[in-house]
């Protein structure tokens, strides 16, 4: 299954939010959608659901028009909450049923993932008496139950330690073994850049960069080397203005051109004491702010 | 449909497991109970004790004539008139029979001083005293009695004119206002009382859900128009079984004790309502409470916060309560079918009392009933689909309460 936006415009009275954008997203893979505050991520997830129409623009499913009551959608929106004072298990049969189930296999699959998340002990205690991460295992639960084509995760690792996100990373792989389109946001790049497979930069409501991750990366120019020594001073000296020190230790060496690259790791290997020479590949946070850095949009949402 | 339902559902579940509405309902029951059983329970006391209350046995009335002669008639005739007392005959001195009623020997004392005039002594003057008024009929019979014989009439031919009772019949051939006035008077203000207390909890409902973010998940699962018409029809059922069960205890309570109620006016009027007038109100009040329940629900979908509801419903809740005196103010005048009155009972906003009193307290041709209904019913449906509008855009609006235009410029774009 393919989800594809295309040419989706939006404004908010005078404001424009959206311009033109157009992403790609497969089944079976998971898709990254990243942006600053107020790029136009939230809207253009609301449109993909149906919440507003866009102004113009089209949402495709394996190239035909949405059609929301064949494809089921799971939604864990950023800002999270459920009902406070109600019994767990009440409001989950309830959003499942929401999404169309039938009570039985409602409750069914509730307690599938109150098992899977390791939640059942809570199934029949009101929400406000579970810590904050573990309303947001509730909350991925009204996102996940009803089995849904599409699942879109907003921010998904926010406030969880370090066990609850392995658990939740182990549910999304399955999720996406399982065929379904898995959509992210999120401003972990670490996370994003742990699952997904290709992504879509918004830049204040257009696309700033589209495409898969790997192709991404290599498509840079390999002109810029990483070392990692014990014994910095003397490359330093050596290579001056074209060498720099990271903040990790490492020192990153500017090349003239890609075509240098064999000789000077090969000077490097010869004349100094190195642990490691390898070709500087941007990390998916350096693309991010390369590409979503310039934008003074910060403030609006 | 199937969506409506589960959220109908939902929504009446959490009214009914709610601890303040189980309460309220319970006390308003309990209270009517206290009510309608006080007359057996008071009538249980009376005759436990019963020997005080009466004063058959011995209270006793002094009664001194200006002369020996009318002594035996005015005694004769006011024993007649104050059958419960003891009337006793006097001859002492004013000193004595003040001494008397003080000590409380005797309960009054009427002291003639001429045909025409007496006085009338009592240790407290009770506010409810009628002795006096009593005496001066009787007073007044004989004088004229007198009157009467001395003119040459004979005592029968006299008595006979003095006797003559007037018959007459009151028969109402629309509706009878001072009948009305009670029951119309409390199903007004129940209205009143269930429209503005359950419009503020859809609105409050609507706010929660939308600040526990809960918003979120629900808009993108629901179609706002089953979201608002699930919650406002949970509500308006709940505030009616609210209403059937206050009002259906009443008439069970009364019915067990309707012997010990007697020919209350008040009680009874309310009672013998009539089955036509009770389904105009159940029309009116289902009506009146979709059109006001969709606006708060509208209202409460624009709040961010809790706090801001109060402000924001204002106007709507002014808007009912300036009827609502409307109506009161008619009401307690007598006159229903003002200009004001007739506007109001077309007007959506104000007809579900302004018609509702029309029609309980005056004769309303039919023609202008439909006509009043049919208007309501539309805007019910206009005011519902446009607040659902409202409501979808209201609820992804976080920060501070928006302007209506702005609302309604983004409701016509969206």
């Amino acid at each position: 299954m393919v989800l594809e936006l295309r040419s989706i415009e939006k404004s908010f009275g005078e404001k424009r939010v959206l311009t033109g954008v157009s992403f790609r997203a497969e089944g079976g893979k998971a898709f990254g959608l990243l942006g600053r505050n107020g790029a136009g991520k939230t809207t253009s997830i609301r449109i993909l659901m149906g919440v507003f129409p866009a102004d113009g623009g089209e949402v495709l499913i394996d190239g035909k028009p949405i059609d929301y009551k064949k494809i089921q959608i799971g939604y864990l929106p950023e800002e999270r909450g459920l009902y406070p004072k109600k019994i767990i298990l009440d409001q989950l049969t309830y959003f499942a049923r929401l999404k169309g189930m039938e009570k039985k296999e409602a409750v069914k699959a509730i307690d599938f993932w109150l098992e899977r998340l390791e939640m059942t002990e809570y199934r029949n205690k009101r929400l406000d008496t579970l810590s904050k991460g573990n309303q947001q295992k509730i909350q991925l639960i009204t996102a996940l139950a009803h089995d849904p084509d599409i699942v879109i995760l907003d921010e998904p690792f926010s406030g969880l330690d370090p066990v609850n996100a392995m658990l939740l990373k182990d549910v999304v792989k399955e999720e996406i073994a399982r065929g379904k389109i898995v959509l992210f946001s999120s401003h972990q790049m670490s996370y994003i850049e742990e699952f997904c497979d290709s992504i879509a930069i918004l830049n204040a409501g257009k696309v700033a960069l589209h495409g898969d991750l790997h192709e991404i990366k290599r498509n840079y120019v390999r002109d810029r080397l990483v070392v990692r020594t014990e014994f910095s001073a003397p490359i330093l000296a050596d290579f001056g203005t074209a060498c720099t020190k990271l903040e990790n230790g490492s020192l990153l060496i500017q090349l003239g051109n890609a075509g240098e690259k064999k000789e000077v790791m090969k000077r490097l290997v010869e004349r100094y004491e190195l642990d490691e020479v390898k070709v500087f590949e941007p990390s998916l946070n350096d693309i991010f702010v390369e590409y979503a850095g310039d934008s003074a949009e910060e403030d609006k949402k | 449909m199937k969506q409506f339902g589960t959220i109908f559902n939902f929504e009446l579940k959490y009214y009914l497991k709610n601890k303040v509405f189980i309460g309220v309902t319970v006390f308003l029951v309990l209270l009517i109970a206290g009510v309608m059983f006080f007359p057996r329970v008071w009538a249980f006391f009376q005759s436990e004790e019963e020997a005080p209350t009466t004063p058959a046995d011995g209270a006793v009335i002094l009664l001194k004539a200006d002369s020996a002669e009318k002594a035996e008639t005015a005694a004769a005739l006011f024993s007649a008139a104050f059958p419960e007392y003891n009337v006793q005959s006097t001859e002492d001195a004013l000193d004595a029979i003040q001494n008397a009623v003080v000590t409380g020997e005797a309960e009054c004392a009427f002291v003639l001083t001429s045909d025409t005039s007496y006085t009338y002594y009592v240790n407290n003057l009770s506010l409810y005293d009628m002795n006096t008024a009593v005496a001066d009929e009787v007073l007044q019979q004989l004088y004229r009695m007198n009157a009467m014989t001395e003119a040459g009439m004979t005592m029968e031919e006299a008595g006979e004119i003095l006797a003559v009772q007037i018959e007459s019949q009151t028969e109402s051939l629309g509706v009878n206002q001072a009948q009305n006035y009670w029951y119309t008077y409390i199903m007004i203000f129940a209205l009143y009382m269930v429209i503005l207390l359950y419009g503020q909890m859809v609105a409050t409902n609507v706010a929660s859900e939308k600040s526990s973010r809960a918003m979120e998940v629900l808009i993108t699962s629901a179609r706002p128009v089953s979201m608002m018409f699930g919650k406002v029809i949970a509500s308006c059922l709940a505030g009616l079984l609210q209403l059937v069960a206050v009002f259906g205890s009443a008439f069970l309570f009364f019915r067990l004790n309707r012997d010990f109620w007697g020919d209350n006016i008040i009680i009874n009027s309310i009672f013998d309502m009539p089955l036509s007038l009770l389904l105009f109100m159940l029309t009116f009040f289902v009506l009146g409470f979709f059109l006001y329940a969709f606006l708060f629900g509208a209202i409460g979908s624009t709040a961010s916060k809790l706090e801001d509801i109060n402000t924001s419903v204002m106007p709507v809740t002014m808007l009912f309560i300036i009827s609502f005196i409307v109506v009161m103010v008619s009401m307690a005048s007598g006159s229903v079918d003002t200009v004001l009155m007739k506007a109001c009972s077309f007007i959506p906003f104000t007809s579900p009392m302004a018609m509702f009193t029309r029609i309980a307290m005056s004769t309303v041709p039919w023609h202008e009933i439909a006509l009043s209904i049919g208007i309501l019913i539309g805007s019910v449906f206009g005011v519902g689909v446009l607040s659902a509008k409202i409501y979808r855009v209201g609820v992804l609006l976080y920060g501070t309460t928006p302007k209506i235009g702005a609302i309604l410029k983004a409701v016509r774009n969206a």
